[in-house]
């Protein structure tokens, strides 16, 4: 069954390409597969067209783009991909972190340091991201963190600052939040479930800085020992969370939190800042957006947030390839992706450019991820784990459960601490000598 | 070997072929799997015994998985096998409209079921969806663990209604006209009629059907991974969506093919026991 389904998932992986006829003689071919739709999709394929018109049509290299679904099924397309057959990877393939631990123990991956692309001009915070102990596993891309948006004019009518811990917005709670005649709550001052990406700050920030996983968070090794049990810091985490949560204005909903924000049925939300652009667009001005900082568990949770989004991976080390990585980082792309889908440009170059100081001051919303990104402890990283999608869903019910009082905490961190643990060790089996 | 059972093993041998390629093979390459440590390039890393089994039973998302599954094939057996039957019954006489009913009962079959499911998806999306409009309730249908699940139940049943639909109905319309005349002439209502005499006489027609969505139901995956990815919360993460999740998400490749193991073993054993049976049955006729 499985080689049946790999099958099929290589032949719709193909189909775009077979569409596409083959290339014309002489011609180098570079196939990107990514998951950027919407916006950030059309945006992308403009920059794919640019390259192909200009720069492409010099050297004789062509981009074709392949769309494969979100940043995680592009994961298990690549995977499919090399287990099947290598030829049928692509050149490069858009990733984020949820990738960084099976891309470290690929032999098929082609790091960015054998590559040899200089990196210096790069964002340090993103390198850092995405660095391993076996080298820089792939170029960042995009570059993005979890930011807290608000509901400005309600703060505003209030006399309220955004909460900068979850014990200040558990205070407030009642203020933000609104209810009916009959009780029921028409506005939430908090809405979603915190999951790995999110626990990546809320465990990472805490006594400044702390580990989900042992070779910290993964990144100097394939992590062997879970640290947010015995750490405490994952019970630390949850209950500041079900404080919040027995206050009754906590919406814990896994999916659809930037709907219920624009349509003005919470108060608060956390996402990406890569959401900006989309958020901007959903609220469309029925009142003004604020970003923040994450509010942290407690005061000593100092550590900031971890740095996100996506990275090139490549499985191809040709000149092309390079060329393509050095357009995709470069100081005029990564300008107009960080305008059209809010994510913070990789490119150093930038930064003193009049152009992005005024784009900056402009967006003070945007300004916002920039800042809190400095704030934050570059060595809070994100979390690589085996089974990362699992894990995120269990992370997810488990939090949802102690919110709803489902499930006691202490259950609730056993059953993560034994879930992640085996994913571990079961990977560690399978995968490590 | 005499030539016409030459001539017989010859038509045979295409479709054992097949079966043999496609999955006494891969069946026999699972169940040793199952007990070896494989790395996710498919490099054998030395013997587990028992212990991908082991590690399975103790998986608190697998075993919950099993739960779900039995919790669908509860909501979705009962729910298919009624609505089948019961519009088949209705538009089994052919009158002056039966055939736009025919048509409109058989149409699901011409759609593809990742269309249905994304169809699905929108019409009960979110707070303010299309069908919390029409009940004017405002129930986040997917986004509650409950009705997430009933209306893959749904979606279920939608996507089978259209074969079973066709089966039953031909069962019924194959039923001979001299023992409907009988029993009319001696005096049978239509209720009398459908439930005593035809009903009866096509149950290895609806036999057939409920074996059918029994295995669909034991193997939901496709439709899960579309409406709602096993979320919300995993309430409806099924074995085989499960299964889908160890082998191309996670790609631990040894804990796929003690899943599969496990699952040829349920399958064998409950045909098997079908088998008895239908052994025993026969030989109370």
């Amino acid at each position: 069954m499985k080689r049946t389904i790999a099958a099929l998932l290589i032949a719709a992986a193909a189909l775009p390409l077979i569409a596409m006829g083959g290339s014309e003689s002489g011609v180098e071919t570079v196939t990107v597969w990514h998951s950027n739709s919407g916006k950030a999709g059309a945006a992308f394929d403009q920059i794919v067209e640019d390259f192909n018109a200009t720069i492409g049509k010099e050297k004789g290299i062509e981009i074709e783009p392949v769309y494969q679904g979100l940043a995680n099924d592009v994961l298990t397309k690549v995977k499919a991909a090399a287990s099947a057959d290598l030829s049928s990877l692509p050149d490069i393939a858009q990733m984020d972190a949820t990738s960084c631990l099976d891309m470290m123990n690929a032999d098929y991956l082609i790091t960015i340091d054998e590559l040899g692309f200089d990196t210096s001009i790069l964002l340090p915070q993103a390198v850092e991201a995405f660095s391993s102990y076996k080298g820089l596993l792939g170029l960042p891309f995009s570059c993005s963190l979890l930011l807290a948006y608000y509901d400005k004019t309600l703060f505003d009518s209030l006399g309220l600052e955004p909460p900068r811990t979850l014990d200040e917005l558990t205070g407030i709670a009642p203020l933000i939040g609104a209810k009916d005649s009959s009780g029921k709550v028409t506005r939430y001052a908090m809405a979603g479930v915190p999951t790995t990406y999110e626990l990546g700050a809320f465990i990472g920030a805490q006594e400044g800085l702390s580990y989900f996983v042992d070779n910290e968070n993964g990144h100097a090794g394939t992590p062997t020992e879970v640290l947010f049990g015995k750490e405490g810091t994952f019970r630390n985490f949850l209950e500041h969370w079900k404080k919040l949560a027995d206050t009754g204005y906590l919406n814990s909903i896994g999916s659809g939190t930037t709907t219920e924000f624009a349509a003005g049925r919470t108060a608060i939300i956390l996402a990406s800042s890569s959401s900006l652009t989309r958020i901007l667009a959903d609220v469309s001005g029925r009142f003004e957006v604020g970003t923040a900082f994450v509010p942290m568990t407690d005061e000593d949770a100092t550590g900031g947030v971890n740095i996100g989004g996506d990275a090139l991976f490549c499985f191809s080390g040709s000149d092309a390839v390079k060329t393509v990585l050095g357009y995709l980082t470069s100081p005029d792309v990564q300008m107009m992706w960080a305008k059209e889908t809010g994510y913070i440009a990789v490119n150093t170059g930038i930064y003193d450019d009049p152009d992005y100081i005024g784009f900056l001051k402009e967006n003070p919303a945007y300004s916002k991820a920039v800042e809190e990104m400095h704030a934050s402890n570059p060595k809070v990283v994100g979390i690589w784990l085996p089974s990362a999608y699992q894990i995120y869903y269990s992370f997810q019910s488990n939090v949802m459960d102690v919110a709803e009082g489902n499930k006691s905490i202490d259950q609730a961190v056993d059953d993560m601490v034994a879930t992640v643990q085996d994913a571990l060790d079961t990977y560690a089996a399978a995968n490590i000598d | 070997m005499s030539k016409r059972n030459l001539k017989a093993y010859a038509y045979l041998a295409p479709a054992l072929l097949l079966a043999i390629l496609f999955s006494y093979i891969p069946l026999a390459e699972s169940i040793v799997s199952s007990f070896l440590r494989i790395s996710q390039n498919g490099a054998v890393r030395g013997f587990a015994g028992l212990g991908n089994y082991a590690g399975l039973f103790r998986s608190e998302a697998f075993l919950r998985s099993v739960g779900h599954t039995i919790i669908f094939a509860l909501l979705f057996l009962p729910l298919n096998t009624v609505l089948t039957i019961a519009a088949a019954a209705a538009t089994r006489r052919k009158g002056k409209w039966t055939a736009v009913a025919e048509f409109i009962f058989i149409s699901p079959m011409a759609v593809s079921l990742a269309a249905y499911a994304m169809i699905f998806k929108e019409m009960f999306r979110g707070r303010v969806s299309i069908i919390s409009r029409i009940l004017s309730t405002d129930i986040a249908w997917l986004e509650s663990p409950g009705t997430a699940m009933l209306v893959l139940a749904m979606l279920g049943v939608f996507l089978d209604f259209g074969i079973d639909y066709i089966l039953i109905l031909s069962g019924f319309r194959s039923i001979e006209r001299d023992v409907l005349d009988a029993a009319e002439l001696d005096g049978a209502g239509s209720l009398r009629m459908l439930f005593s005499i035809e009903l009866p006489m096509i149950r290895t027609i609806i036999s057939a059907t409920i074996f059918m969505a029994v295995k669909d139901a034991l193997l939901i995956s496709a439709p899960v991974m579309i409406l709602t990815e096993g979320g919300p919360f995993r309430s409806t993460e099924t074995v085989m969506y499960f299964y889908y999740l160890e082998a191309f998400k996670s790609g631990n490749r040894a804990v796929e093919s003690t899943i599969a193991t496990l699952s040829a073993a349920v399958s064998m054993l409950s045909m098997a026991l079908i088998a008895i049976r239908r052994k025993h049955a026969l030989k109370d006729i």
